[in-house]
């Protein structure tokens, strides 16, 4: 594959982010009627949307290699629930699922799964906010007839009424219960989408809304997917055993797909949510706690690698070693984990602790994650999370720890890229943020951090008032009270602690949450994406 | 139903024939080779090259699981332990491993089955000296204090907490309580609510657990990538050598055979579907019986993708949103389950109707040849692409091993997989699944969610 030289990409993302450091109030479209205030001005902390770059059509990523018999695949569409139209929240993803898995013209639905089932084969799609990827996987003694099953998905769908209902039926199974009910953890993290991205596309449940996913027809999905499974939102990834002439069949069958689709969705700025709270209540055992917010710095900002150093020294997902989950788990057993993330983050199940590779997103958010807390220590967790958030600003790592989280990321972040298909999913998110080589320029961009030019980065980049919060918990009421009172939140342990924690303690009883006693919103979890 | 041996003597069974085994086939569905050491204490030690430069897993698979927990108010405890295998020794106090491995950007953590527990490191081949010391002097000389034990007992009640807000836990509890009278399977791995929450005061117990089960001979490592062969033996035998723990005798009680059907039912105070479990008594998987192979194999065959049961009730009749079969490798007599998630309470008779009469049909008639050769390809094929890393590997052959007592189990299950006929999946269902041997275990969801339902 034949990439661009990093330094003029990292100067042109620099000189777009410096336009939007400048941005000019829109101006007011033409044809707004006499009288109409123009919208106002951006305010500190909304974050506009600076487009990604778009690969040209069906570009191709190959990584052959020679020392595996297994063929991957992943086809990686610039299509996501942004393209979701209003009133039909849910349909970019059943059209997804209902193109991998509701068969093909030449098959049904039974016969595709009976067709896969011998070679093992995967055929997986999953859909996020602007990206939708469909993976497969097969041992290359089965290639051209699962070459067929897998192109003939994506160009001859079968569009079945008896699949479309099975699987709008499992959508809806899965806001009512799996997403309202059954995953408080979950919950929270859509929870803080909602509250981050409201009145943006990005605000609704990737997976659709009650009310949206009942008003789909097949019709919609069919013209869905000519809209948007078109060759101009087409990334073509291959790894594994594969030669000129794989490369050239798939690409040439791909080419019958619509060339171009439905014009991109302009996404609206997002405004700033700093101080928001949403609590969900239901009936649960404990308090799941998630803090956020949006933020200009994505992948190819200069912020962006010591941000992302700062967020994984508080904690790298499920990881020992992290600020978060030391201090909150295991000096004081408030939970099972607590982490933090510098973009947005679904754990990639089946490959380790790690974040999915594709989920490229125009606006990222940074969020901080508490697992379940019992809700006595609800406000308590909170306060510390934010404390050791706002510490990194306060004062430098020291040199040994900087050096300690440097030697982790040094290591941890080769652990991402041991996969054909996550190295695919690497090189395919470079071409969307212009960062080739991601990983590598990680690495190297840590041999030249500093404990100060992290903490000046951190001081940039992760003021705690910015932060709005999600919380899941039974008595929703009682949580309000706490946060809108500002009253310190007092901890007892069952064991005896060191005088230092102690002393720390007295710290994070009364440290400041930037919580606005007016913009606390309590919602049943059975009503949380209805609409 | 196969007795079980006395537990001193699988514990004091050699683990394998030691440095005399060749190295077991590269077959083509695991083409990796095994490099087994037997050390004189007992510890097993299996290497496996990989081709993944610089990068090592490195995994411990301790015979001690929550089938290990035979004192009433103990149960979690083989979970709780493994939390505690991180709390640091004299040499390396409580912080200091995670400085060490922390540095190189091992990703450390384990887990917890019925019967076993799973140590898993996995990073830079540059940090595997290291790596080497800490887990041979934890394993040894693991130290800890009561208020550390304590703290950690509140992350376990955490953890019980993220779990139990959906159904499956209480799923999981009511199945095992009712399917097992006597033996340790009759409750969890994470333990009984009430234990998890009484954890804190077991300080000394843990003491013992750690003593009794933590030995060379219940242990088995496997390094799997890229590391110099003869360096890491010589590491691992100093590093080890000096473990002398010895086996402590603790019998787990057999559960006698059931001869009546059972059933029981959960209410569910939330908004979930209804769920209907049908979970049969079967058989330990061993190393040198086809029993876990046919169990694989059946459940694929009754409730699989392309079964007739998953044709007409999820994709024809669209009255099951997910069936599944699980068969998840046991030491003892555990149970063969089908579990089908159901879209609506009213189809809960026809259901149970269309699952009985596959089961009546495998016991009556002969066994579709063409279906069984796709099924060994799917589990097969499906086997090895699993494997994608070093730690894939690592964790698959602990899997097997732990539960079968041999370190190449995995390759030996695999060999099974391929040569099961249609006989003995009709003998296997005549003699396990019939009604005198089934628990019936139903969910039903009674949502009175807080603030109303729309």
């Amino acid at each position: 594959m034949k990439t661009r030289a990093t330094v003029s990409l990292i100067l042109a993302a620099a000189l777009s982010l410096a336009s939007c450091a400048h941005h000019k109030p829109p101006e007011t479209p033409p044809g707004n009627p006499p009288g109409e205030p123009p919208p106002p001005p951006p305010e500190p902390g909304d974050v506009p949307a600076v487009p990604l770059k778009e690969p040209p059509p069906m570009q191709l990523v190959v990584q052959a290699r020679g020392d595996t018999p297994i063929v991957s695949l992943r086809l990686v569409f610039h299509t996501g629930s942004i393209d979701d139209p209003k009133g039909k929240e849910g349909l970019t993803a059943l059209t997804a699922k209902l193109m991998a898995e509701g068969g093909t013209q030449r098959l049904t639905a039974a016969q595709l799964l009976e067709a896969l089932y011998p070679m093992a084969a995967e055929l997986k799609v999953f859909t996020d906010k602007e990206m939708t990827t469909l993976s497969g996987r097969v041992h290359q003694d089965f290639l051209p007839a699962f070459l067929l099953l897998f192109t003939d998905t994506l160009l001859q769908p079968r569009f079945d009424p008896a699949e479309f209902e099975r699987l709008r039926a499992n959508a809806l199974n899965a806001v009512r219960n799996g997403l309202r009910s059954e995953d408080d953890e979950t919950l929270g993290k859509v929870g803080l989408d909602a509250l981050l991205y409201a009145g943006h596309p990005y605000a609704h449940f990737t997976g659709g809304t009650v009310q949206g996913l009942q008003s789909l027809t097949l019709e919609d999905v069919k013209a869905h997917a000519r809209r948007v499974f078109t060759q101009d939102r087409l990334v073509i990834g291959l790894a594994g055993p594969v030669d000129a002439n794989l490369q050239q069949t798939l690409t040439s069958r791909l080419g019958a797909l619509p060339a171009k689709g439905a014009p991109r969705v302009e996404l609206p700025t997002v405004k700033s949510s700093a101080g928001r709270t949403l609590i969900l209540q239901k009936p649960t055992l404990s308090t799941a706690v998630s803090m956020g917010f949006v933020t200009p710095m994505r992948r190819g900002n200069p912020d962006f690698f010591p941000v992302a150093f700062a967020l994984s020294n508080l904690g790298e997902h499920r990881q020992f070693i992290g600020v978060l989950f030391n201090e909150l788990r295991e000096q004081r057993g408030l939970n099972y984990g607590d982490y933090a993330y510098a973009e947005h983050f679904i754990e990639d199940r089946g490959n380790g602790t790690f974040n999915r590779t594709n989920l490229v997103r125009t606006q990222q958010d940074v969020s901080l994650w508490l697992r379940p807390v019992v809700p006595a220590n609800g406000v308590f967790a909170t306060r510390g999370a934010v404390f050791f958030l706002e510490r990194m600003s306060k004062e430098p790592l020291t040199q040994e720890r900087f050096d300690l989280v440097r030697g982790f990321l040094q290591g941890y972040t080769r652990l991402w890229e041991q996969t054909d298909q996550r190295r695919l999913g690497y090189a395919i998110d470079s071409l969307y943020y212009g960062t080739p080589n991601f990983l590598e320029a990680y690495r190297e961009a840590l041999t030249q951090m500093t404990p100060q030019s992290v903490q000046a980065a951190v001081k940039r980049q992760l003021a705690p008032e910015k932060l709005a919060f999600v919380f899941v918990t039974e008595d929703a009421q009682g949580l309000a009270q706490k946060l809108k009172s500002g009253e310190p939140s007092p901890i007892t342990y069952a064991s005896p602690k060191p005088p230092e924690l102690l002393k720390l303690d007295e710290l994070i009883i009364q440290q400041k949450l930037p919580v606005r006693p007016d913009a606390i919103q309590v919602l049943p979890a059975a009503q949380f994406m209805e609409r | 139903m196969r007795r079980l041996l006395p537990l001193l003597l699988l514990l004091l069974m050699p683990v394998l024939p030691a440095s005399a085994e060749p190295p077991p086939d590269a077959s083509r569905f695991f083409p990796y080779t095994l490099n087994t050491t037997r050390l004189p204490n007992g510890l097993t030690v299996v290497r496996v090259p990989f081709n993944s430069p610089g990068i090592v897993a490195y995994v411990t698979a301790v015979r001690v699981g929550s089938r290990n927990e035979v004192e009433p108010g103990r149960t979690g405890f083989a979970h709780f332990f493994e939390h505690m295998m991180f709390k640091g020794t004299k040499a390396n106090p409580e912080g200091q491993r995670e400085r060490i491995l922390g540095g190189f950007g091992f990703d450390d953590n384990a887990f917890t089955t019925d019967d076993i527990t799973v140590y898993q490191v996995y990073g830079p081949t540059a940090g595997l000296e290291k790596l080497i010391a800490l887990e041979a002097d934890r394993f040894q000389n693991l130290e800890y204090s009561e208020p550390a034990f304590q703290t950690e007992a509140l992350a376990v009640l955490g953890e019980y907490h993220k779990n139990a807000a959906g159904p499956d836990l209480k799923l999981e509890e009511a199945l095992a309580k009712t399917a097992f009278k006597r033996h340790t399977y009759q409750h969890t791995t994470l333990g009984f609510y009430e234990d998890i929450q009484a954890m804190p005061k077991a300080y000394a117990y843990s003491r013992s657990f750690f003593e009794r089960w933590y030995t060379p001979a219940n242990t088995t490592l496997f390094i799997v990538g890229d590391f110099n062969d003869a360096q890491v033996v010589a590491q691992v035998t100093k590093a080890y050598g000096g473990w002398q723990r010895q086996p402590t005798s603790v019998i787990i009680p057999t559960e006698p055979e059931q001869t009546s059907a059972r059933s029981v039912h959960v209410d569910w105070p939330q908004p979930t579907q209804p769920r209907h479990v049908l979970a049969w008594h079967s058989p330990a998987a061993r190393a040198d019986t086809p029993d876990a192979a046919i169990q694989s194999i059946l459940a694929e065959y009754l409730v699989g993708d392309t079964s007739p049961a998953y044709k007409e009730l999820v994709l024809e009749k669209q009255y099951v949103e997910s069936l599944d079969a699980s068969t998840t490798p046991h030491r003892d007599p555990y149970l063969f389950l089908i579990d089908a998630t159901l879209q609506d309470e009213q189809h809960r008779a026809a259901v149970d109707a269309v699952l009985r009469r596959e089961v009546t049909a495998v016991t009556g008639a002969p066994v579709d040849p063409v279906r069984l050769r796709a099924i060994q390809d799917h589990l097969r094929y499906g086997l090895l692409m699993d494997m994608e890393t070093p730690r894939d590997v690592a964790i698959d052959l602990a899997l097997y091993a732990g539960v079968m007592g041999r370190p190449d189990a995995l390759a030996s299950y695999l060999k099974q997989l391929g040569s099961v006929t249609p006989q003995q999946l009709t003998l296997f269902a005549r003699k396990y699944l019939k009604d005198t041997n089934l628990t019936v275990l139903t969910l039903t969801p009674k949502a009175v969610a807080a603030g109303g339902t729309p």
